[in-house]
């Protein structure tokens, strides 16, 4: 059952991201609910299980994309892996240190993205577009941030409640 | 300790997979043909029928807005009179242009009738999953013939050319992605030049001369040189002109056509 509603919480992210997302963008960008997902399950994800999350979303995503495959999967396993990893000595609780952590991921995740760009098609890549774009993407994405976490926390309280696992941590 | 010592190395080991794992997902991208990877078409075989029946959604409850609660029946009216216009608009387009054509050939190839091709109307069911690049997904597939390669319009213009197939749904790389390129001229000098997205709304066209004379307003329309668009396309228009003192091209920046926010049917060319 955890594994079905996680499907199903991916299935919704992705579906929302594709299609209606892109009417709430500003100047040219929307927030990405697979990176906040991302860092969620890189926190609330018992042990190193939130990497293996992470893994999954930046592939869904960059099958979803025109992009380079992998390039996701890169930056998505990576920020899964730093959030898993300093979990124990973060303290990701309250509005603001979300909003800042997401901040951190998503500028992480634009910086990884223009390097694997810059080291395989050198001279091709946008770097203006993404540079000037980088900064709204991080704020919109620490702004939306809360609210998913949110949501994401009443269903984990709720799956952990009625379909006790050892995937998902307590608090 | 030696307990921290394990972890640690084994949380090494689960990031050097990953980067592994990472870049052979990115060498067997670039070393492959267009073809999606199985998994790929999986993916999207079972996210496809929710994005179209969240977009329907979507469609319908800012349908209602829009036509019902804002504006009533101008908002429906206006709609048909910009389809309407988008559509003469098409249509004279592609009259100026073989007119333009007959009066250059005429005489040289008596009775030519210029090729027909076959449109296939496609609903947009989804947009790209990142911020980096811009392509749209359509409902139809190599099931329908549509393949890699096909150029992708509105009414109003050209939007982009399909990069990838599945049996029933198929990306489309939209123009204003920063690596389309779309080799094209102007409809009044035919100066021509190669248009390139920005990532942004804008277009630019690059490989302009100086000494080409170009106005703010000159329609841009495919030159049907690369082989996926055909000639005569409508683009977009010319909207700024910056001429710098050194350099040897113009940079010319172009509205396209077709309305990116608003895509919702669109038209694959079939050979």
């Amino acid at each position: 059952m955890f594994f079905l509603i996680q499907f199903l919480i991916l299935v919704v992210i992705f579906s929302a991201q594709t299609t209606f997302l892109e009417n709430f963008s500003i100047a040219g960008v929307t927030p990405d609910l697979a990176l906040i997902f991302v860092v969620y399950c890189g926190i609330h994800f018992k042990g190193s299980r939130g990497i293996g999350m992470g893994f999954t979303v930046g592939l869904i995503q960059d099958c979803l994309s025109g992009g380079l495959l992998g390039v996701n999967t890169l930056s998505k396993s990576l920020i899964s892996f730093f959030f898993s990893t300093l979990k124990d000595k973060l303290m990701v609780e309250g509005l603001f240190p979300i909003f800042l952590f997401i901040i951190a991921a998503s500028l992480l995740d634009g910086i990884i993205f223009y390097l694997v760009l810059v080291t395989l098609f050198k001279g091709e890549v946008p770097g203006s577009f993404l540079f000037s774009s980088l900064p709204t993407y991080a704020v919109y994405n620490g702004c939306v941030g809360p609210v998913l976490f949110y949501f994401l926390d009443l269903n984990r309280k709720w799956v952990l409640r009625k379909f006790p696992n050892p995937y998902l941590r307590q608090s | 300790m030696p307990r921290k010592g394990i972890k640690g190395k084994r949380l090494i080991t689960l990031l050097s997979l990953l980067i592994l794992l990472s870049l052979v997902l990115m060498t067997l991208n670039i070393k492959r043909d267009q073809s999606p990877f199985f998994f790929e078409s999986l993916i999207i075989t079972i996210l496809s029928p929710v994005q179209a029946v969240f977009s329907q959604t979507v469609s319908s409850i800012s349908g209602v807005f829009e036509h019902y609660f804002f504006i009533a029946n101008s908002a429906r009216e206006n709609s048909e009179l910009r389809k309407q216009v988008d559509q003469l608009s098409r249509e004279k387009n592609e009259l100026v242009e073989r007119l333009n054509q007959q009066e250059r050939i005429a005489g040289l190839i008596p009775n030519e009738e210029p090729e027909a091709t076959q449109l296939t109307v496609a609903t947009v069911i989804g947009r790209d999953a990142t911020q980096w690049s811009k392509v749209v997904f359509v409902d139809k597939g190599t099931n329908q013939g549509v393949h890699e390669n096909l150029a992708v319009m509105t009414n109003a213009g050209v939007i982009g050319h399909v990069i990838q197939s599945t049996g029933t749904t198929s990306k489309v790389l939209l123009i204003t992605d920063s690596r389309s390129a779309v080799d094209s001229l102007f409809q009044s000098s035919r100066v021509t030049g190669v248009v390139v997205g920005t990532g942004r709304d804008v277009v630019k066209m690059k490989y302009v001369p100086m000494n080409a004379e170009v106005a703010v307003g000159d329609p841009i329309l495919s030159s049907g040189l690369g082989g996926i668009f055909p000639k005569g396309l409508r683009i977009g228009v010319v909207s700024q002109i910056t001429k710098k003192k050194q350099g040897l091209f113009q940079d010319i920046t172009i509205n396209p056509s077709a309305d990116f926010s608003r895509l919702e049917e669109v038209l694959v060319l079939m050979p």
